[in-house]
């Protein structure tokens, strides 16, 4: 029975896994792609399919999960953010030699601003460098086509096809009529054959040529693909300048030139940038003068194009190199491109004076902040108070927000709180220097890369205190539950992991676990971690702080609420405003003391230890 | 029929993607081909939020500056900020309780786009009301008392019906009604 719904370009594209047939997918979560494994578990618990799914500890545990399954016969998709695929870059390299038997998509979501990463990577460029072809959809209806198209062409090249979804595909919603999915009954056979699927270096030449070959074909297939790649140029007519456009600048630029009504300036779309489509982009650059390329995030394209004389973009200046390509920059920049040709510019409006005006207004900066009565925040105040000189490495997560508390100076990559905790430690040390260190991470992501720091932390004899941000969740990405809890993905029952056991096995022998709620309790073991990676027989020591998230389990987080107020005692130090930084604290100007927001409280009661003046005191 | 572009601005927690949803929703009910663009992850901790909502057949999901007629703000200050986007001759619609609104320093901006400001203490609201969470459907009644067609005050309000869940729905439509009220006695 066919259905219409309103659907998150991701839920657009854990549709098109199960259109196609998709028996198992596997993911970790990160931003814009967090949501796809969750759409797909809606689907198969309403169509009720038995399509396996699991959030995998890191992307490159879900890849090789996803890459077995393929081999035995299977559809198999993984999905992550952009940075998740530099962490499954190893098995992405060599599975691009090995090939595919079921088709394998991985779904590597790109996050151009960016919005909520630490870089503006392409991974147009990751396929390119792992030579397997590359979809770059414009909205969420293509993507969900596009999902089918991947696994056509992974199961008829055998080659893992990478599907790459900007987060305006991501988190855009358009409504999409769908029917009911199939089941795919097939079962599960792997064919021996260690030269392929356990090819040493000779073999792996043979299947580098294997692989060239398949590119060469897909290009070719790709020069013909028309509704993902085609232009609109007229037979036989000349053009001063033609745009060549992919992913989201091309839903852009359609739609800028109909409200231009401008059919004068024609348009090669590349829908599947990789393995480019050599003749198709020929045929459109005899036909033009110039060629402006606008793609997202960088220059695959752009480099692509032979002939040079031809080509404008980022190199030539007429494109910005970094930054997200939204309508405006699109249409100014297109704009300004024309009138350097000495062609006819746009008629929309381009004035700059809103843009002036709101500049001119001072309107508060709105820094992300961690929520009120998260137990980070506890956790954050009390390192900083009891080690105000240590070098802070942190993580990525909720966390890294611990910066607005002066108790996060570092934040690399997932794991590096304690591989630069490390790094930092000997840097120093070889100085003679005794330079404190405490470094934090939150327990998905200790999963998903701390233990190797840490065992290398600790056999190579670091000393540095790192505390464990245990909230019992993956909380920036949407609360997807964390080994620590032991709840699957589908919401069935796992079997827990224990952090405390892990960081054991790593060797660590000082591990204390509290709640970082109890600040007076955590600022003595803090003190307590200190001497201990002093003393002769030291090392590292841990703190598990662990006080589950708010957001994730509401009521449950604070079994005991404490409402408060701030009493005449307060001295307007603000040292709980600055220092503290919760939301619901802000200094009131009509009083003329600090005062709280019982809006925004949680009630959680850990301000009331933290005024020096004790003038935050517990309702009555 | 024509695209119709808006801009829902507010911060983190204050209901802009359900507040999306109810118009995106209704629009679908209507016939319109629906295309959306919402904030998520990081950026959702506090921080500025806005949605961005194309009616008709449109390929890009994001609202370019000037092409908005209608921008929706749950914070005062989100709503100046979010003015590029507003189209000459569009109209304003804040949730703030100040007097002083629209600040004077936009007045004269105003004024030269022919832009329609209206305000209303959509928090204070749904606070009388007991659920100082619900601004959003406070605003929402709001609006639908000026506009017509596809946001006319009946059909907007079957949608809430329709997609509040069964807890919070008499409580939504009650703020929702609330807010239609303020739009008419203005």
């Amino acid at each position: 029975m066919k259905k219409e719904e309103i659907l998150l370009g991701n839920g657009a594209i854990a549709l098109g896994l199960l259109e196609a047939g998709c028996q198992v997918v596997t993911s970790y979560p990160g931003t814009p792609s967090s949501e796809i494994l969750p759409e797909v578990i809606r689907l198969i618990k309403s169509e009720n399919l038995n399509t396996y799914v699991e959030w995998s500890t890191n992307e490159k545990v879900a890849l090789d999960n996803a890459f077995a399954a393929s081999i035995t016969g299977k559809r198999a998709a993984c999905c992550m953010k952009q940075v998740g695929l530099n962490v499954a870059a190893d098995s992405l390299m060599s599975a691009a030699y090995l090939g595919t038997v079921g088709g394998l998509v991985i779904i590597s979501c790109d996050d151009p601003g960016p919005h909520s990463s630490q870089t503006e990577q392409d991974t147009r460029f990751m396929a390119r460098l792992a030579k397997v072809p590359v979809l770059d959809p414009s909205n969420p209806e293509e993507a969900r086509k596009m999902v089918g198209l991947a696994m056509e062409l992974s199961e008829e090249f055998r080659v893992p096809v990478i599907l790459r979804p900007a987060i305006r595909v991501c988190h855009a919603r358009q409504n999409i009529v769908y029917d009911s999915l199939p089941a795919n009954p097939k079962k599960s056979a792997f064919e021996k054959d260690p030269s392929r699927w356990a090819a040493t270096p000779r073999f792996r030449l043979i299947l580098h040529g294997e692989l060239n070959k398949k590119l060469k074909e897909i290009g070719k297939k790709f020069d013909t693909l028309t509704p993902y790649n085609f232009h609109s140029l007229e037979a036989g007519r000349k053009y001063p300048l033609g745009i060549i456009a992919g992913g989201v600048p091309y839903a852009v630029i359609r739609d800028i030139l109909e409200e231009e009504k401008r059919t004068d300036l024609p348009v090669l779309k590349l829908g599947t940038p990789y393995p480019f489509p050599e003749a198709l982009a020929s045929e459109f650059m005899g036909a033009c003068d110039k060629v402006l390329v606008i793609e997202e995030t960088d220059t695959l394209i752009e480099y692509l194009l032979r002939d040079r004389n031809k080509v404008l973009g980022r190199l030539s200046e007429h494109v910005p190199l970094e930054g997200e390509m939204v309508p405006q920059v699109i249409y100014g920049l297109l704009d300004r491109t024309l009138r350097e040709l000495n062609l006819q510019g746009f008629e929309g409006e381009k004035d700059t004076e809103a843009m002036e005006l709101v500049k001119g207004l001072q309107l508060p900066v709105r820094k992300p902040t961690l929520c009120p009565g998260c137990p980070h925040r506890a956790a954050f105040f009390a390192i900083r108070k009891t080690r105000p000189k240590a070098i802070f490495t942190s993580d990525i997560g909720c966390y890294t927000l611990g910066m607005n508390l002066g108790a996060v100076d570092t934040c690399l990559d997932m794991g590096a709180g304690i591989t630069m905790a490390s790094g930092f430690y000997h840097a120093f040390t070889q100085d003679g220097v005794d330079q404190p260190i405490v470094a934090t991470i939150g327990d998905s992501t200790f999963y998903h890369s701390g233990t190797a720091g840490l065992l290398n932390a600790v056999y190579n004899g670091s000393r540095f205190i790192l505390v464990i941000l245990d909230n019992l969740t993956t909380a920036m990405t949407g609360m997807q539950p964390s080994p620590s809890m032991g709840i699957r993905a589908d919401g069935s029952e796992g079997r827990a992991i224990s952090l405390e056991r892990i960081v054991a096995g790593c060797g660590v022998d000082f591990i204390e676990v509290l709640d970082p709620y109890d600040i007076k309790k955590m600022t003595d073991v803090l003190k307590k971690a200190a001497e201990y990676i002093k003393e002769p027989e030291g090392g590292i020591a841990v703190i598990i702080a662990r006080h589950p998230c708010l957001i994730a389990y509401r009521a449950e987080a604070i079994p005991e609420k404490k409402k408060v107020m701030v009493t005449d005692d307060c001295a307007e130090c603000n040292f709980c405003v600055d220092r503290f930084e919760c939301p619901a604290i802000y200094h009131d100007q009509e009083l003329g003391r600090t005062n709280i927001n019982p809006q925004l409280c949680s009630s959680c009661g850990v301000c009331i230890q933290i005024c020096p003046k004790g003038a935050i005191v517990e309702v009555a | 029929m024509n695209t119709i572009n808006m801009v829902l601005c507010g911060l983190g927690g204050q209901g802009i993607l359900f507040m999306t949803k109810v118009l995106a929703q209704l629009a679908l009910d209507k016939g319109y081909n629906v295309m959306g663009a919402e904030t998520h992850g990081m950026a959702q901790r506090g921080g500025s939020v806005v949605s961005h909502l194309r009616l008709g057949n449109v390929q890009g999901s994001l609202v370019r500056t000037h092409e908005a007629p209608l921008l929706l703000a749950l914070e005062e200050n989100e709503g100046y900020r979010n003015l590029p986007f507003l189209a000459k001759g569009g109209r304003l619609y804040v949730n703030t309780a100040s007097p002083l609104f629209p600040r004077e320093d936009v007045r004269s901006f105003l004024a030269k786009k022919e832009i329609i400001p209206r305000s209303v203490p959509a928090g204070r609201i749904a606070l009388d009301l007991g659920a100082p969470m619900s601004s959003n459907l406070a605003l929402l009644g709001f609006f639908s008392a000026f506009e017509d067609d596809p946001f006319d005050y009946e059909t907007m309000r079957q949608t809430i019906g329709k997609i509040s869940p069964d807890r919070f729905r008499d409580m939504n439509l009650s703020i929702y009604d609330a807010g239609y009220q303020e739009g008419k006695k203005g």
